[in-house]
């Protein structure tokens, strides 16, 4: 088991809303802001907002984690989007 | 998985209630991220460069296998097939 997967959840949750650098095994690097990490499968999810207005969503699974770098800090309208984006019942209120 | 019930330190019982409660939100939010996968298209990123796309159908409760439909291969178009979480890198949709 790695270090990243062997982190406990208070540990984790320190990179939640947060832009990261994931790098993943055989070399592949992923951009984005952290929306959660699945504690049973140190799985990460990012988001990031696509020019068309769509949301890309990628998952990097907690087995193929190199590395996590910080960047930013998400401000409080980004960490609202991101809290909201999988809730069933803001969906619809996200586009207007 | 972790299995540990508590990594917080010994025992402390409000270090307890907190990291499980870390454990509800961060669990909850990956469960969400699941239901808005269902019906999408989902990319995958496997080991030995190797990528596919499909629909996700479901996933077990361990995040161990996919359950997906229409699966896109090099070799063709499986309508129904399992992926093992263990022969993925990454996977991504959009909303």
């Amino acid at each position: 088991m790695s270090e990243w997967q062997r982190k406990n959840p208070l540990e984790w949750q320190t990179y939640v809303n947060k832009e990261v650098k994931v790098t993943a095994a055989e070399k592949h690097e992923y951009k984005g802001w952290v929306l959660t990490i699945d504690p049973v499968s140190a799985n990460i999810v990012l988001g990031k907002l696509m020019e068309d207005g769509k949301i890309s969503v990628s998952v990097i699974l907690g087995h193929a984690v190199k590395e996590v770098e910080i960047g930013n800090e998400g401000d409080d309208e980004m960490k609202e989007q991101l809290a909201h984006l999988f809730m069933p019942e803001e969906s619809k209120a996200y586009g207007q | 998985s972790s299995s540990s019930i508590s990594t917080a330190g010994s025992g402390n019982r409000a270090d307890l209630e907190r990291e499980q409660q870390g454990r509800v939100e961060l669990r909850e939010r990956y469960l969400r991220s699941l239901f808005a996968m269902a019906g999408h298209t989902v990319h995958f990123t496997m080991y030995e460069r190797v990528n596919v796309s499909a629909s996700f159908d479901a996933s077990d409760i361990d995040i161990l296998n996919f359950q997906v439909s229409n699966l896109q291969t090099p070799l063709g178009v499986h309508r129904e097939a399992l992926l093992r979480c263990s022969d993925i890198i990454s996977y991504t949709f959009e909303l």
